[in-house]
């Protein structure tokens, strides 16, 4: 899809980077009529013929085990990336531990991310207000809503709404229908009920109805192949077979490949004009546009602007790089003998999770009954996953011979899963700033991280594991997940690849970088619409909130500049 | 717990922890927390050693390679008589029954070659591991019967098979060997199930396109899944 940038194509709006926030503010850019250029680091990506849907595990090496070279299996839609990439270092400060995955492909990590898709709730954009810690986003749920229900109906989201506090329904006609929940998770649901705890459907970019569209038709979901490997028939979201090709239809978009932003530029009055990027041969160039939208995920977006200018440019706040975020994470995992030798049947499904456990206790939360102030969820998993590296008997398995076929059998498809999704709350100690030594390929300095999980973060995960074991229990199971206090069992920093928060949004230009519609305070002509803007992480995956707050700026970006303000 | 094993142990946790593919049933050696029987008359000494090995040194695939046409870039460096073990010993773990055939039949000793013959970190600890454990097997043959496994009778091998099969079984003596077991056969178990005739054994249903919504578990699945939950004292909730 990606064309060299004509020479003659001057853009009146220049967007660094094509995944969710880059996708959308060139779809509504280029909607309202503005030339626009997308500059994605990485190289051209198609989905039709670059993922590998439907391979088998056999035909791939080490059946398609992870390496440090394709960290999440051989067949991921990652791209010249994953938790390293070649030429681009980063460092963590002593002391901290940090994990950052990253992707150089069109699209970005739309192209492979898990596409669960719940929206944040009325408490989530008031935090502080709830409990007295962070900060209050400067929207309200009501005013980021309809912007929601816009982003559900152009991207699909599967989901039933279902009325539990703080998990905001859709409008009527929004959602697109659930499909059946598998054996595994009507049996999760049962044992979670029993206990008092919910047990949904949940909601994914994923489509179960096609949708037509003379650019960008998508199929629905064909119940089979991982999401992770990237979609073809375009079923799973993502920009490369949606956003991107509909902006491209309008004839107002050019995408140039293979561009490493490094810098803003600016001019004697400290307006933007433009971005210096390195191609692959590491030849820099200079792009001019009347407006700079930086989308280029939260780390490098905050990386972009600490490098434009001495103490970071549009940072008089000083915050760009502070309250960097992350979601905290763990895995519990049981054997279920009730499971074990069941019937089989084709248990694929879409891939995503058809059910899942939202937080459930914010009444206990409001009265003060918890020992950990912000909430958390389950992604559940058990299925007759298809074999690879790893069969999933649990570590059941014993001997050898006609007896230990007998196990393999009677063992495949018996363990389930709970996966603890947690918010976390910033912190002085959570941020990314320049690496004083290190420099990339490009010879510009990387990012160096510190981390910290506060006792928030550790007091949560320890519920969230305590009451896995308990549903666990509950079915007869035995938690075969390695038994870890929970500052072991939490994630390191960043291992969710749930970045947020580098140059947040505020109600004032003391306290954070931009405004409401991801505006820098400093710089009228500099936009913001990647996950760095959050003010804060509550513990729904971000993808649709960034999303959504992109439409948002994106369109409050093109009405000022049609009124000639920008 | 040894340094190797303890990185080995690592390695495995991290590869777990990554989420897409856990290399399952390695990544918690378990013998450690068997209850310990009474000892067989003991081996005069302990025959395992940790070789040392060079580090291999061929490419990996690259951050890029072309997924649809995949290939396998670093040379298979294993013995004749490793790869005879390892079919031999393939055969023992997964013989030929009614519904699959035997190990060495789906070629576990070439996946076992491929895998220990990657330059990557974990297949290097695995390397070392599955190598010295191939040692062993011939030592502790050659100390029992005099020849190498290769020239014993299916019973010996057994013999030697046994004294680190069973997790609950398993004598101090023998634990480094038991852990080489353990992922032996998490291998060999990932190399014969991931095949089209392992599939076809374990029943997996799936990566089969279909039209229209899915339509969930069978009605067999459904009366499972409800006996199951009513020997629980639990109920199906109606969605």
């Amino acid at each position: 899809m990606a064309a060299k940038a004509h020479r003659e194509f001057e853009p009146d709006v220049v967007i660094v980077g094509s995944g969710a926030g880059g996708g959308m503010a060139a779809y509504v850019l280029t909607r309202a009529g503005i030339k626009t250029l997308v500059l994605e680091a990485g190289r051209d990506y198609d989905p039709v013929s670059d993922s590998a849907m439907l391979k088998w595990n056999h035909e791939a090496p080490l059946r398609a085990a992870p390496t440090p070279e394709k960290d999440f299996g051989y067949y991921d839609a990652t791209v010249n990336g994953g938790w390293s990439v070649p030429g681009e270092p980063y460092t963590s400060a002593p002391g901290s531990v940090f994990r950052w995955w990253r992707s150089r492909m069109l699209g970005g990590r739309t192209n492979h991310w898990g596409r669960h898709s719940p929206r944040f709730g009325p408490y989530d954009f008031q935090p502080f207000s709830r409990d007295g810690l962070g900060m209050d986003w400067p929207i309200s749920y009501a005013e980021v809503a309809p912007w929601y229900d816009r982003t559900e109906k152009l991207i699909g989201v599967i989901g039933t709404n279902v009325g539990l506090e703080n998990h905001p329904d859709s409008s009527p006609g929004v959602l697109l229908p659930s499909p059946k929940p598998r054996a595994t998770e009507l049996m999760i649901q049962a044992a979670a009920n029993d206990l008092g705890i919910p047990c949904v459907p949940a909601r994914y970019a994923v489509l179960s109805r096609a949708i037509d569209h003379p650019h960008a038709p998508r199929e629905a979901c064909f119940n089979a192949s991982s999401c992770g490997r990237g979609c073809g028939i375009g079923a799973a979201f993502q920009t490369t077979t949606s956003l991107l090709p509909m902006a491209m239809g309008t004839g107002k978009l050019r995408i140039t490949t293979n561009a490493t932003v490094s810098r803003v530029l600016t001019d004697a009055r400290g307006k933007a004009r433009g971005v210096e990027y390195f191609d692959k041969d590491g030849v820099s160039h200079f792009v001019k546009a009347r407006v700079v939208v930086l989308a280029a995920s939260a780390c490098d977006t905050a990386k972009i602007l600490l490098n434009s200018k001495d103490g970071g440019l549009a940072n008089t706040s000083g915050e760009v790089g502070k309250n960097l975020l992350d979601t905290t994470g763990t895995n519990v995992s049981g054997h279920i003998p009730a499971l074990e030798g069941r019937p089989r049947y084709n248990e694929d499904g879409m891939d995503v999770a058809h059910l899942y456990i939202p937080f459930w206790l914010y009444k206990e939360q409001a009265a003060g009954k918890l020992d950990f102030p912000r909430g958390y969820h389950y992604e559940i998993g058990g299925r007759f996953g298809m074999p690879g590296a790893g069969l999933g008997l649990g570590g059941m398995e014993d001997g050898y011979g006609l007896s230990l076929k007998e196990d393999a059998r009677r063992y495949y498809g018996a363990q389930l899963s709970y996966t603890v999704r947690g918010e976390m709350i910033p912190n002085k100690d959570s941020y990314c700033e320049l690496d004083p030594v290190v420099k990339d390929k490009y010879g510009m300095p990387v990012l160096r991280f510190h981390w910290k999980w506060s006792s928030h973060e550790i007091r949560q995960i320890a519920h969230g594991i305590k009451t896995a074991k308990e549903m666990i229990h509950r079915l007869g199971g035995t938690v075969t997940s390695p038994d870890l206090p929970p500052e072991r069992a939490i994630s390191d920093g960043g291992f969710i690849i749930h970045e947020l928060g580098t140059t947040r949004m505020g109600d004032r230009a003391g306290n954070s970088v931009t405004d409401s519609f991801g505006k820098s305070w400093d710089i009228e002509n500099l936009v913001i619409t990647d996950g760095s803007v959050f003010t804060s992480n509550a513990h729904k995956n971000p993808t649709l909130t960034i999303l959504a707050l992109a439409m948002r700026s994106s369109a409050h970006l093109a009405s000022r500049m049609k009124k000639g303000e920008v | 717990m040894s340094e190797i094993s303890r990185r080995i142990t690592l390695a495995w946790l991290a590869t777990a922890s990554a989420g897409a593919l856990a290399l399952e049933g390695c990544a918690a050696p378990a013998p450690n927390a068997a209850p310990m029987l009474p000892a067989p008359p003991p081996t005069p000494v302990s025959l395992w050693q940790d070789l040392t090995l060079p580090r291999i040194t061929a490419p990996g695939y690259g951050y890029d390679p072309n997924l649809n046409k995949p290939v396998i870039p670093w040379p298979l460096t294993l013995e004749p008589q490793q790869r005879e073990v390892l079919r031999i010993a393939a055969d023992l773990m997964l013989p030929a029954d009614a519904h699959s055939p035997s190990g060495s039949a789906l070629h576990l000793d070439a996946f076992l070659d491929e895998w220990v013959s990657a330059p990557y970190p974990l297949q290097q600890a695995d390397r070392r591991l599955i190598l010295s454990g191939l040692a062993w097997l011939d030592a502790e043959s050659q100390q029992r019967f005099h020849v190498g496994f290769a020239q014993a009778t299916d019973a010996q091998r057994r013999e030697i098979f046994d004294l680190v099969a069973f997790r609950r079984k398993v004598t101090p003596q023998y634990q480094r060997p038991a852990q080489f077991f353990v992922r032996l056969r998490g291998l060999m178990l990932a190399g014969f199930y991931s095949q089209p005739e392992g599939i076809a054994d374990i029943g997996y249903m799936g990566n089969n396109p279909t039209t229209g919504m899915y339509p969930g578990p069978t009605p067999e699945a459904m009366a499972h899944l409800n006996a199951a939950l009513t020997k629980l004292g639990l109920k199906l909730v109606k969605i």
